[in-house]
């Protein structure tokens, strides 16, 4: 592994999303029927968490920076910059909508690991430093990878919502997580859905109009553009089979993890099945 | 008629064509020039068909004033895509540095039935450029310095690059990847008038070894041309290629015979002179019409602002209250 300065800023925050994943799985024990519930407690527990998770936020925003500042230009290139970027923004907007909205804090359970599997990958890394691609000047860069964030983290909070209609079903487990019904959390995961469409669809628009400025073609149909058109019509085709075939929630459940599926595919799969994620980028 | 409208609006037939688009999508899957546009535009044809006829008859759309608004941006993005792809065009052309743009030059044409644009009234004169490479002969930006008419009679400079492209009439040119070295020859012969042109030389620096070329001169003799050209190129720093730094000898081969030409020199071949003029640059630019461009985005933007709008009513009827069970019955709308 090489050594450079960001390291141990990327390991102290991948530490504390650690000790967020923890404190998370206290919390769902907290509402288990074996544990007599007291939610003074599980409140402590909660706080906790989301101090765990900012903490983490601050420790990778500080790697980023470092790194930013050695190479001159963002984490926008490869993978490990992709990956820990990613870790930042998802951990980032996680936090805030947990923060913000208590009825998806059991969804922790799910989405801290979902986050950790990036956080495993990211260790497996070289810290490789990259070059600036010239089309990268450019400032649609920003809404494009901007958007993308909000909908990669709308859809993992819809995953994790997902995860535990699932996880629910398992018998052992049946009535743990969260006093909600199956119904309220099928609910929400889908406007999570809903809302992740929208920001995917602007993420797609400044995609296409960046891709014009940089290429020359909006839109051609390259490796990375046609997985991301997939997820967004997955996400489409998704909410109108649940609108026109009353779908049962444990299969709903499944559609919304594969759709985040194909999403973490879109984002980490393509650039690592072609070298230049966009063929134009050379 | 009615009857038909309201089949061909059945949100089950949307499935059918999302289902439909996605294997087009995936056979298209990094190969889009082998695979024919059918696996895309049938499946989007139907899919636009089936949109129409909701829009008009489907009141969980055309009731809501979101989701209208969105579903209509759709199928808007779909007439404009397929408007944009029959007046098309797309070409590539090398400019000479101080040469006007010649619609004859322009090679690789694809352009849609409809294209009816006036290419051949673009006018613009390629200057001279730069471009800055990072250690490891990375690319970084490009700066072709081009004049384009004023439209008082003179003329104005402007400079573009690989994501700034000149835009004339509609039509779009981006600098590439490939641009490189020309020679100024004149050919003097010994009765008749003398004549000047340029010759190109492979793309540089990617063919830095090789920066040959052939010419027949008018007297019929066919010469092997070779630039030895001085950039300053280093494979292992920052550098700019900047054509009015570098310096060149033109290497002449005729028969047996092999003479080195600077700026300014010649030599005797059967029938005239030979004289190596001046070193000069050539740009290759990607050209791109599509007239849509801008009501494309605009569709795309109006349709997001109307899923939002959608979003937020939806919200406000029924916010996210834990155990909100008024959600339970309705969670379906
Ligand atoms: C192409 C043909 C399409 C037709 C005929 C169609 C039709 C409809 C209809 C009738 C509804 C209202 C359903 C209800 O409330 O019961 C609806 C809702 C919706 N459609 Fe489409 N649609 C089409 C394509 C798309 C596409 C391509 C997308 C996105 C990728 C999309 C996204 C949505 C969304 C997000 C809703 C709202 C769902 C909600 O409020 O939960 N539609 N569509």
């Amino acid at each position: 592994m090489m050594h450079v300065a960001e390291m141990p800023w990327l390991w102290a925050g991948l530490a504390f999303y650690a000790v967020a994943t923890v404190l998370a799985f206290r919390g769902a024990w907290q509402l288990s029927p074996a544990y007599v519930h007291n939610p003074v407690q599980l409140l402590k527990t909660e706080r906790l968490v989301l101090a765990a998770i900012v903490l983490g936020v601050v420790l990778l925003a500080i790697a980023l920076g470092v790194r930013w500042e050695r190479l001159g230009h963002g984490p926008f290139v490869n993978l490990f910059e992709l990956l820990t970027s990613q870790l930042f923004s998802l951990g980032l907007i996680y936090a805030l909508v947990y923060w913000r909205r208590p009825v998806i804090r059991p969804s922790a359970v799910v989405v801290l690991p979902l986050i950790w599997v990036l956080g495993t990958w990211v260790l497996m890394l070289e810290p490789k430093d990259s070059v600036f691609p010239p089309t990268y000047s450019n400032n649609w860069l920003w809404a494009h990878v901007g958007f993308g964030k909000v909908f990669l983290s709308f859809c993992l909070i819809a995953a994790g919502l997902a995860g535990l209609i699932l996880l629910r079903s398992i018998p052992r487990f049946r009535g743990l997580f969260t006093s909600l019904s199956d119904a309220v959390l099928d609910q929400l995961a889908w406007r999570f859905m809903l809302l992740a469409l929208i920001f995917d669809s602007l993420m797609l628009i400044a995609g296409a109009v960046w891709a014009q400025d940089a290429w020359g073609r909006y839109w051609s149909w390259d490796a990375l553009e046609t997985s991301s058109f997939m997820t967004w019509l997955s996400i489409g085709a998704g909410i109108h089979a649940r609108l026109t075939y009353k779908i049962p929630v444990k299969v709903g459940a499944v559609v919304i993890l594969l759709i985040f599926g194909l999403a973490f595919m879109t984002y980490f799969g393509t650039p690592y099945y072609s070298e230049a994620a966009h063929k134009g980028v050379v | 008629m009615i009857t038909v409208l309201s089949r061909l609006a059945s949100i089950r037939l949307t499935l059918v064509g999302m289902v439909a688009l996605a294997i087009g999508a995936g056979l298209s899957y990094d190969n889009p020039a082998e695979t024919s546009v059918w696996v895309l535009a049938a499946p989007l044809a139907l899919l636009s068909l089936n949109l129409f006829a909701a829009i008009l008859t489907n009141p969980r759309i055309n009731r809501r004033p979101g989701l209208f608004v969105f579903h209509v941006g759709l199928l808007l993005i779909c007439v404009f895509a397929a408007i944009g792809r029959l007046t098309l065009f797309e070409g590539r052309v090398e400019m000479s540095q101080g040469a006007v743009f010649d619609v004859q030059s322009v090679a690789d044409v694809k352009q849609g039935p409809w294209h009816n644009g006036r290419l051949d009234e673009v006018v613009f004169v390629q200057g001279p450029w730069t471009v800055s490479y990072q250690p490891g002969l990375k690319r970084g930006p490009t700066r072709s310095h081009v004049s384009v008419p004023d439209g008082r009679g003179g003329w104005r400079e402007k400079v573009v690059g690989d994501d700034k492209p000149l835009i004339i009439d509609g039509y779009r040119f981006y600098t590439t990847f490939n641009k490189g070295f020309a020679v100024i020859v004149s050919w003097i012969p010994i009765d008749g008038e003398a004549m000047t042109g340029t010759i190109h030389m492979p793309s540089y620096p990617l063919f830095d070894y090789k920066q040959d070329n052939r010419w027949t001169t008018p007297g019929g003799n066919e010469l092997k041309l070779w630039l030895r050209v001085e950039t300053g190129l280093n494979r292992d720093k920052a550098w700019v290629l900047d054509g009015s730094k570098a310096t060149g000898v033109l290497v002449v081969n005729s028969g047996n015979e092999r003479v080195e030409l600077g700026e300014g020199e010649s030599m005797e071949l059967p029938g005239g002179r030979l004289r190596f003029e001046q070193l000069s640059t050539w740009m290759g630019y990607k050209i791109f019409y599509d007239p849509t461009l801008r009501w494309l985005f605009i569709s795309a933007i109006v349709a997001v602002f109307g899923l939002a709008y959608h979003y937020w009513r939806k919200m406000a009827q029924q916010p996210w209250v834990p155990g909100d069970h008024r959600g339970e019955k309705e969670s379906r709308s």
